[in-house]
């Protein structure tokens, strides 16, 4: 399969890519790694008029950390992010997460900005035009029908993102430039829920850094994930926990669990947090969270994988995750 | 409209046009004549187009010809020097890891970014520099052997 025509545009500034887009709205598409949109365009999910690289803007790349906000510009590529001493010194748990994502051959290329702009995944979507030919127009490609649940006008694509679950457990924010301004998002609230429409950023937005604060007072933080092949796959179901511990009573202080490959967003399972909130940790109470995070999850069948199924894991990879951050004996 | 990119293949100054939607695999392929870079699943998943980009190990087919501009591109043509085989090239043929050979230069490549990065591999770092390069042959044990002994040369 090859690309579809396009007319490449690689502006030298920010400002530059910007106008391009303000003038070109709903024409272009934004390329930085290009590892999950040069698929999306071989299988005609898109064709965009203009492809706009951001490979000239130098600023958007690097790590940085200031007044404890640890700042990551939206260029980063995964294997920069696991080689960096400041994110493998304040942030463990994202280079164990960035290690997770797709294969060595993807972490040289895909960047962390690409990766929070993951695009939603059902099986009826991510096919070739050839293949998708066989059904009616899907919601998810502009249509009226939903193939997994037959419901009309409502898209329930998966995101199956391997960073944004932990960035949101950990707090951060997002960045968003247009050629109006800037606006900063908690991560949290950048994402939708909604399959067709996975995340708020506008066809003249740019996401140009991640911050958020350089973990403290003991807080700690990781991200499991269960694929079917361990070298390469998204997630079946990935699960981010961060956790802070109250040192002298031992009582949980702060904890947040959030799943991905779960529904059409990142979902926190604050339910389950809340049975551990102020609580020691003990086996029997982190299996009735693990229980209630199963619970909490609404996974819809966009893959071969049976929601049942990813509920089970949900639930096990909940309860090894926080074991393993409380430093409790199986 | 095409474009004209400037890029070092196998040690090689080119200067080239390309179309900008055309990838990497693409026009080493089709423009180069370079065929040890393989088109197999074409998607980013099978490894068996692999190259390396300034050094580092990626899929060819989700890389933009466009985007190589100004870079350095190693093959599988570009391992052997002054008719003299890699040393990796060498120690798949002593171990016997190649059977069909798709997978082949792409396995190569993966391990030679890793090798020349750091020298001192464990096993487990050995197959995950492989983790991308999909063998539907070996079984991978001959692979991880052969990657294993150079690794050891090297550090004796």
């Amino acid at each position: 399969m090859h690309l579809p025509r396009f007319q490449y545009q690689e502006p030298g500034s920010l400002a530059e890519a910007l106008a391009l887009l303000a003038e070109n709205q709903g024409r272009c598409k934004v390329i930085a790694g290009g590892t999950d949109l040069l698929v999306a365009l071989k299988q005609r999910r898109h064709l965009p008029k203009y492809l706009v690289s951001l490979d000239k803007l130098v600023p958007l790349k690097g790590i940085r950390e200031i007044d404890s906000v640890v700042t990551i510009g939206a260029l980063t590529t995964m294997a920069e992010l696991i080689a960096a001493p400041l994110i493998q010194d304040k942030l463990p748990g994202l280079v164990q997460a960035a290690r997770e994502v797709g294969s060595p051959l993807h972490r040289s290329l895909a960047t962390i900005g690409g990766n929070l702009c993951l695009d939603t995944r059902c099986r009826f979507y991510n096919q070739s035009s050839f293949w998708r030919s066989a059904r009616p127009t899907c919601c998810k490609m502009g249509g009226k029908v939903c193939h997994v649940t037959n419901k009309q006008n409502a898209c329930f694509a998966t995101y199956a993102g391997d960073l944004a679950p932990l960035l949101i457990a950990l707090r951060a924010s997002v960045k968003l430039a247009s050629s109006r301004g800037e606006r900063v998002l908690p991560l949290d609230r950048f994402y939708t829920d909604n399959g067709r429409h996975p995340n708020q950023a506008q066809d003249t937005e740019i996401l140009t850094e991640i911050q958020m604060p350089a973990p403290a007072g003991g807080v700690t933080g990781t991200y499991k994930k269960y694929r079917e092949r361990a070298a390469i796959d998204f997630p079946v179901v990935g699960v981010a926990v961060a956790l802070q511990m109250d040192q002298p009573t031992g009582t949980c202080r702060d904890l947040k669990i959030v799943i991905t490959g779960a529904g059409s967003r990142p979902v926190e399972a604050s339910l389950a947090a809340q049975k551990l909130l102020g609580q020691e940790l003990r086996s029997e109470l982190i299996a009735e969270a693990a229980t209630t995070a199963a619970k909490e999850i609404r996974p819809v069948k966009t893959s071969h994988i049976t929601p049942r199924f990813k509920r089970q894991i949900t639930s096990l990879l909940v309860e090894e995750t926080i074991k393993e951050l409380g430093g409790i004996d199986r | 409209m095409k474009k004209l990119i400037k890029l070092t293949v196998n040690g090689i100054q080119r200067e080239i046009e390309v179309e900008p939607r055309q990838t990497l695999l693409e026009v080493l392929r089709e423009d180069l004549g370079l065929t040890g870079a393989k088109k197999g699943c074409n998607q980013g998943e099978c490894g068996a187009c692999t190259v390396l980009l300034d050094g580092q190990a990626v899929s060819s087919c989700l890389v933009l010809a466009v985007r190589a501009h100004g870079k350095t591109v190693l093959t599988a043509e570009g391992l052997a020097t002054d008719g003299q085989l890699h040393a990796l090239q060498q120690a798949f043929i002593a171990h016997g890891a190649v059977q069909c050979g798709f997978c082949t230069s792409g396995m190569l490549l993966s391990a030679k970014a890793l090798l020349d990065r750091n020298p001192h591999l464990t096993t487990r770092e050995i197959e995950e520099s492989i983790d991308g390069n999909i063998c539907r042959c070996t079984g991978y044990v001959k692979i991880i052997e052969a990657i294993s002994a150079v690794a050891q040369n090297k550090n004796s």
